[in-house]
């Protein structure tokens, strides 16, 4: 306590009254000296005597000082603390180079937030969940494949009942969608479907009320988000045990969960849960629980406290076998995975990690070089601040002293950076959040700053202050001290020809040719990918989703729903066509099913994309017919028919022309009665799918589409003007249908693009960062180099040297290491960009004009830096060189 | 001069502490004059390091300081106990008490033998 106290006391003294200290302690010394001398006078000494007598016995008023003054203040921390000091006012005299070095730190560093806050969000934020690190996902991995699956319900009961090692396993069935009552225009809203012990298992803390309790199981209750409750209900206080509507039937509320938990997997975006048994009423084709191989359910479960992750994955691997035993057609083989709960999903995690750590590694190479740079820069400021150093060290200064203030200094700088770099990634990650992704499930993608990535900053700003002024500092703090007081040139060693000013630009543009060479091959598959032909034209549609399901309509009475909403809206003026779909062409994924033919061939293929439509449905969406005719009045009992695309008719009948064929599928029988051209499902990198459009009217019935249905709008004029009018209808049919989705083709078909649009984005701001840095860097190094050099190119001028001559000495110089810089370069981008191959679109990771143009383009733009310091040299006035200090 | 004992480390915090006890508020000067004459002239003692050491029992939050005029009217610094000092005083000295006892019987025995 004491000692604590006492160092308290003595920082406070060292920050808060420095000096008053002091001259409190020279009065005090003063009038001891004196109350010794007056007792030496009484004692018969000479007053003169007495005073020597005095300070004899002090022990010396200066080593007293001293003594008394190390005691007050930390003598280290003060120095440490004046550095501190001092760094500012060197960092404001030298304003050009240390904005300079700011902004070039603040971009890198800026760069690196914004890509760590993707990494902080999607790998490192454990789930908002109590206590994230004993909640465990599980997975099945079936016989020899390499990713997982989800369980079926009896496979969930036989885990919950036998593993020991936890103390609680729930499931849940992961996307439920409803439409919501509540305050406002009629919703369309996602939840989950969970066992009544998920909340229990999750130990989830409730906002108001509870979750599901054991007696819950066939109770119409619910959880809402804490988001949908305040959009929705207005965040009414009172209102657990209220009765809400959720596609039209009414849940008793038992709990609010917080708004930070989305789901599990912090990836979808769910905002209600309901009890498993009870989810069949929103869901009509929910699984069944009966079939052992019908995977459906996400399983979660809680470990007992002092169980290992060995122990669990042990109990999991007997358990799996004595399944595998027990139920040899349906789990033979069958093994278990787990992860932290609110991990990666398995299936997406390594590609999610190469592309994180494919973007960290530019970010850093960035960082690099302009870290390379700014440190180039401290190397010619400490060239012009030899004769500084010098003066310093001829007084007494240690080296350690001002190679410690020089660190501070670069440190202070790179700090200055980093700030200026976390609010650079402020604006990005708000950018980053905006972006949506293609997808027809609601995700959460929101990315922002949090702790971990102000402490990677914090960490990234100090070490790179740190590495990129050492070499300045080391070289500063030794100059040759007698050259430096003469006004020589004091930081060049004699006989040495590779200097680290010229290491540094080498290494420097060497990583820029590595970023130029992924930018210019992200903006040629940018390029590439406005030129893929989606295989339908998106000009002036108009879409939204409504699904009459969750707002209790029959299959027979949502046909008719969308039959008469498609009447009305034809009938508005300036639309051409309204036709319905269930899901839109390039939403990110769809469904799928395996076909065989009905002949002899009985020809398999094992994935088709499906689509249900309505008759001008080809027409409306620019989709060429290639043979046979389009869908008409079909019946819903009627024999199914089906229109396939190119692609399909080609693998399953090795032709285009397969109308009057009959397929099977796992939804019936289906005539084939049209061929129309390819076009992109799913997403724009897609190779080109099988398609098979069914007739929306056969289709409700049998298969509903848990996406509801999509209306398109064919117009001349503008499609968002249609907006308004359009609800009208749909209001006007029935003022309780949701609206969803609602966006023209054009920005649909705009967020497909996403991926390529994102990439070349950040690679062409990353690359042109990158080029710029280097140039200037290259230009520092000329430029430096012909500042040291004027005395020497005077005297050639003076002996008759051309001005073309110096020129090409210094372009020489700056184009020879350019070259090595592309020696390196070069190859290393070669094998980098590999990783690169699966975000590229239609260009092949090594593409020739990539490889080609990246060296021509550096060498040029070496060229024009080379060349502005050069065309100075040749310019110098020989009188006025030689005359230099 | 080869009688007189330089001060230990650690002691003349102890030996500040119990003058001051003693004595009651006393100003650097008189405290060096004091201790000097208490050893019987056998410790030699730099009056400079007082001044470290009282700072240091200041921060500790031992004793405290302030202005004030001394016998012979002149402007001083005086020092006393705090609360937390006198408490220290008692604890440190019945310590040291115990080591010279515990070392004297050492020494004792050994004497003995």
């Amino acid at each position: 306590m004491q000692k604590l106290r006492a160092l308290w006391m003595r920082l406070c003294g060292l920050l808060l009254h420095p000096r008053g200290h002091q001259d409190d302690f020279e009065a005090e010394l003063e009038s001891h000296l004196a109350m010794h001398t007056e007792d030496g006078i009484r004692a018969g000494l000479s007053a003169q005597e007495a005073r020597q007598q005095a300070l004899i016995k002090l022990g010396g008023v200066e080593q007293t000082r001293q003594a008394y003054r190390e005691r007050a203040t930390m003598p280290w921390l003060e120095n440490l603390v004046r550095d501190v000091r001092y760094a500012p006012r060197t960092l404001v005299r030298q304003r050009a180079v240390s904005a300079v070095a700011v902004i070039s730190i603040g971009l890198g560093i800026g760069a690196n937030a914004t890509i760590f806050s993707m990494v902080s969000r999607f790998v490192l934020r454990p789930a908002p969940v109590g206590d994230p690190s004993t909640l465990l996902s599980l997975q099945i991995i079936a016989d020899r494949e390499s990713c997982c699956n989800n369980f079926s319900w009896p496979l969930y009961q036989d885990l919950r009942e036998d593993a020991r090692s936890f103390a609680n396993v729930a499931a849940y069935y992961d996307l439920v969608p409803a439409s919501i009552g509540g305050y406002g225009e009629p919703e369309r809203v996602w939840g989950q479907a969970t066992t009544n012990n998920f909340f229990d298992t999750l130990e989830l803390p409730m906002v108001l009320g509870r979750g599901f309790s054991s007696n819950d199981e066939l109770q119409p209750v619910i959880v809402l988000g804490q988001n949908l409750w305040k959009r929705r209900f207005n965040g009414d206080s009172a209102i657990v045990g209220k009765t809400i509507l959720l596609s039209g039937r009414s849940f008793t509320v038992v709990g609010i969960a917080p708004a930070a938990f989305h789901s599990v997997d912090q990836i979808l975006h769910t905002e209600f849960w309901v009890p498993l048994g009870i989810a069949a009423q929103l869901v009509p084709n929910l699984p069944s629980k009966a079939p052992r191989d019908y995977h459906w359910l996400d399983v979660v479960a809680r470990m007992r406290p002092g169980v290992t992750r060995l122990q669990v994955q042990a109990e999991m691997d007997t358990l799996a076998a004595r399944f595998a035993q027990s139920f040899p057609a349906t789990d033979k083989g069958e093994r278990f995975a787990m992860e932290q709960a609110g991990a990666l999903p398995m299936r997406d995690r390594s590609s999610v990690l190469i592309f994180l750590g494919a973007l960290l590694l530019v970010a850093l190479l960035l960082l690099a070089i302009a870290a390379a740079n700014v440190a180039n820069l401290l190397f010619a400021q400490a060239a012009s601040r030899q004769r500084d150093m010098a003066v310093r060290l001829a007084l007494g200064a240690t080296r350690g002293r001002l190679r410690r203030q020089m660190l501070i200094e670069s440190t202070l700088m790179a700090i200055c950076g980093g700030i200026m770099g976390v609010l650079l990634s402020l604006g990005s990650t708000r950018g980053l959040s905006a972006l949506r992704l293609p997808a027809p499930v609601p995700l959460d993608l929101h990315v922002g700053l949090d702790w971990r990535v102000l402490l990677f900053c914090f960490l990234l700003s100090v070490l790179s202050g740190v590495l990129l002024g050492i070499g300045p500092a080391w070289a500063a703090a030794r100059p040759l001290v007698p050259n430096a007081l003469k006004g020589e040139e004091a930081l060049a060693r004699p006989g040495r020809k590779l200097s680290l000013r010229n290491l540094l630009m080498v290494a420097q543009t060497a990583m820029s040719v590595v970023l130029l060479s992924a930018t210019v091959l992200f903006l040629r598959s940018l390029q590439e990918a406005a030129g893929i032909n989606i295989g339908f034209n998106p000009r002036g549609m108009l879409i939204f989703s409504v699904d009459p399901r969750v707002h209790g309509y029959t299959a027979t009475k949502t046909v008719a729903f969308l039959d008469q909403l498609r009447e009305r809206l034809r009938a508005l003026p300036g639309v051409a066509a309204a036709v319905c779909t269930d899901v839109a062409p390039l939403s990110g994924g769809n469904r799928s099913d395996g076909f065989s033919a009905a002949d002899q061939s009985g020809k398999q293929l094992p994935s088709a994309e499906l689509y249900m439509v309505t008759p001008g449905y080809f027409e409306a969406l620019g989709i060429r017919r290639l043979a046979g005719r389009d869908f008409g009045s079909e019946t819903a009992g009627g024999p199914k028919i089906a229109v396939v695309n190119e692609a399909f008719a080609e693998r399953l009948f090795g032709e285009t022309d397969a109308v009057g064929r009959h397929i099977n599928g796992p939804t019936g029988n289906y005539e084939i009665v049209g061929v129309v051209g390819n076009m992109k499902s799913r997403t724009l990198g897609e190779q080109t799918r099988p398609i098979l459009y069914r007739s929306l009217a056969q289709s409700v019935e049998g298969d509903p589409s848990l996406m509801g249905y999509t209306l398109i709008m064919k117009t001349a004029g503008d499609p968002a003007a249609l907006s308004e009018t359009v609800r009208r209808q749909v209001y006007a049919l029935d003022p309780a249908m949701a609206i969803y989705n609602e966006e023209t083709m054009e920005e649909h078909v705009r967020t497909a693009y996403v991926l390529p649009n994102l990439a070349a984005t950040l690679f062409g701001i990353f690359g042109g960062m990158g080029v710029i840095l280097a140039a200037t860097g290259l230009y520092g190094v000329v430029s430096y180099s012909v500042s040291r050099r004027t005395r020497e190119i005077g005297i050639r001028i003076a002996l008759g040297a051309r001005p073309g001559t110096v020129e090409g000495l210094f372009v020489r110089q700056g184009i020879a290491l350019t070259l090595i810089a592309l020696a390196l370069g070069w190859p290393a981008a070669w094998m980098l960009t590999k990783i690169a191959a699966s975000l590229l679109y239609g260009v092949q990771p090594h593409d020739a004009v990539t490889f080609l143009c990246v060296p021509l383009f550096l060498v040029a733009i070496a060229l024009v830096a080379c060349w502005i310091p050069a065309r100075r040299a040749a310019l110098v006035d020989p009188m006025r060189a030689l005359r230099t200090e | 001069m080869g009688e007189r004992a330089d001060v230990w480390q650690g002691t003349l915090a102890l030996m500040v502490l119990k003058t001051l006890e003693t004595m009651g508020p006393q100003h650097g000067y008189g405290l060096a004059r004091r201790i000097e004459q208490i050893s019987g002239d056998k410790l030699q003692l730099n009056y400079g390091t007082l001044y470290p050491a009282l700072l240091k029992l200041e921060q500790e939050g031992t004793i405290r300081s302030r202005w004030g005029v001394s016998e012979n009217n002149r402007r001083a610094k005086f020092y006393e106990l705090t609360r937390a000092g006198q408490r220290q005083v008692r604890k440190a000295a019945a310590e040291w008490q115990q080591t010279t006892e515990i070392l004297a019987r050492f020494l004792g025995a050994a004497g003995e033998a």
